[in-house]
């Protein structure tokens, strides 16, 4: 900005800010803190805070600020120029396998759990996994938006493919994901959860399952997969650095296995596109598709109703943490059951969810406050909306067809309510959340 | 020939041993693994803008990010920091957009019309 400034920010984010300050240059920046958190305080309580110190420095809040101003610079801060973040050694000095196991629990290299240790043998010999060169740049992942992007190369990749206990065979699917530069530990107070889902000949060339119990653990591939990418997204991403670089604030149990998952393309009804192919790719390409969201429901209702309707009935009354998109996940033989009730695409029974999607008063009132103004000011139809009472559905869906937040003009609207297909058909189950399509990304390219 | 035997027994158990590969480290022999992380980019330092030594007669502008419910705090800060420095002019400005985006139009205004600037604040 070229002129004096000092930040404010709530204690809770004091080393994100020193952090990032850093990161961006800037290793000196003025913060002052406040106590946390802030949203919702009223004049009075604020009054009260701004009277007290900063609760990290112990110094007056406002006498801080102005200071941070005012106040002649050290030397250091007038710098400009390179700051070294050292060198990066390809190999790390030798130990015993105890104490190296030790070490990356310590330095959160892990999930927490042991990791295969990557000797120099077992990563050429995941390497054999793709033709690509080991010394090639891949791609670089960022924990979120306004984080530094980390670059890696493929013999990186395998390295922590080693670690989640990969078998080369997978490595094409990871180098796939991990060139999406998509973390799978994105950075918000939120707690995200992602998504992996592969489609193509590659699923059964690697013997991933998408049948009884593919969400769960009992398939090394599709285990073994979504582990590597949380590995992936911490050591050559940046993230997942509690108070710096992950900030959730209760965490993601789904960021474990990253619900990685192939789709049961051959259980599909005549006309029902694998995903890939919904997103234009060929059927034959391999490909994995990143989803992102925060929570998934998994739901066998038997109802009087037919199943679009059950489905759709959930959808409206469901409220999570992102209630503006939905991904469906079908067992295949709900699928079926659909095409029979007469939608002859997945495109088609999306649409159904989209169109006929209510929003419960509540949510729309809470989602909707330019609307519920002029409700109370008498404007129709609003109006009539809030005479129906929280609880009734306002008759306007909440799926709305639009760009990503934040794409560049001209992005073209992204489908907010996805539908997928897996499962071993032990019964009509079928699970809903909050997630949605993010990029999808050819597998084969990294063969 | 008792010690030949012996001789003959280990060393089929350690090519046993290593076919099914059951052979591991010793626990206390030391092994060479791979850096599992990825390459961090420089840093390129960014000076800082010089201080005035004092704000009198000057204008800081104070930059609302709007987090959600936090505009009461926003306020308080403009009128605590009125009230304690007189002589110094506070401004309040919303930035536009949600607290990720930029805003360069308001940096622009900042830095031609103001002297400094605070920049909050969130959760």
């Amino acid at each position: 900005m070229g002129v004096p400034t000092v930040s404010m920010v709530t204690m809770a984010f004091n080393e994100l800010a020193t952090s990032t300050a850093f990161k961006k240059g800037m290793p000196g920046l003025r913060v002052t803190l406040t106590p946390h958190p802030i949203t919702g305080r009223t004049t009075e309580e604020s009054n009260v805070y701004l009277k007290s110190n900063d609760p990290v420095s112990g110094k007056p809040m406002l006498e801080q600020i102005v200071a941070g101003l005012r106040d002649k610079l050290a030397e250091q801060d007038k710098h400009a120029g390179i700051i070294e973040r050292g060198e990066r050694p390809r190999l790390l000095p030798p130990d015993t396998a105890d104490n190296l196991q030790q070490m990356f629990q310590d330095k959160l290299w892990t999930d927490g759990l042991p990791v295969i240790l990557p000797t120099e043998e077992k990563v050429q010999a995941m390497l054999k996994g793709t033709s690509h060169k080991p010394d090639e740049i891949v791609g670089e992942m960022r924990p979120s938006g306004p984080h530094e992007a980390w670059k890696f190369t493929v013999e990186m990749v395998a390295t922590n493919a080693v670690m989640a206990g990969a078998k080369p065979e997978y490595l094409p699917v990871l180098l796939a994901i991990a060139a999406t530069g998509q973390t799978s530990l994105f950075s918000s107070t939120s707690s995200f959860a992602r998504m992996a889902v592969v489609n193509g000949p590659i699923r059964d060339e690697i013997q991933m399952n998408s049948s009884i119990g593919a969400l769960g653990p009992f398939n090394q591939a599709n285990a073994a997969i979504g582990r590597a990418w949380t590995l992936i997204s911490k050591n050559l991403g940046g993230s997942g650095m509690p108070g710096s670089t992950y900030l959730g604030s209760t965490g993601n149990p789904l960021n474990y296995g990253n619900m990685t998952f192939p789709e049961a393309e051959e259980s599909l009804p005549e006309g029902w596109e694998p995903l890939h192919v919904q997103k234009g790719f060929k059927k034959d390409e391999s490909v994995v598709s990143i989803f992102s969201g925060w929570s998934f429901n998994t739901i066998a209702w038997f109802s009087p109703l037919p199943l679009q309707d059950v489905i759709k009935n959930w959808l409206t009354h469901f409220f999570s943490f992102g209630t503006g998109s939905a991904t469906i996940i079908l067992d295949p033989i709900v699928a079926v059951e659909l095409k029979h009730n007469g939608f002859a695409s997945k495109q088609q029974f999306a649409d159904y969810l989209i169109e006929k999607s209510a929003n419960p008063g509540w949510l729309y009132w809470s989602t909707h406050e330019e609307d519920y103004k002029k409700a109370k000011e008498g404007v129709e139809p609003f109006a009539s909306y809030l005479k129906l009472g929280e609880t009734a559905e306002i008759p306007v869906s909440r799926y709305v067809r639009m760009p990503p937040r934040g794409a560049p003009a001209g992005t073209p609207p992204r489908n907010p309510v996805e539908v997928l297909a897996v499962g071993g058909g032990t019964n009509l189950y079928w699970s809903g959340g909050d997630f949605s399509h993010v990029v999808s990304a050819s597998i084969d390219k990294w063969r | 020939m008792k010690n030949g035997k012996l001789w003959l027994l280990n060393t089929v158990l350690f090519i046993s041993a290593l076919l099914t590969g059951t052979v591991t480290a010793a626990p206390d022999e030391k092994i060479t693994v791979m850096n599992p992380r990825g390459i961090m980019p420089a840093i390129k330092q960014i000076p800082m803008a010089d201080r005035p030594g004092s704000l009198d007669g000057k204008t800081i502008y104070i930059v609302d990010t709007k987090f959600a419910n936090t505009k009461p705090f926003v306020i308080a800060v403009r009128d605590n920091l009125a009230a304690a420095y007189p002589k110094t002019t506070w401004i309040s400005i919303d930035k536009v957009g949600g607290y990720m985006q930029d805003d360069p139009n308001l940096w622009a205004e900042i830095k031609a019309k103001g002297h400094g600037a605070i920049v909050l604040l969130g959760h």
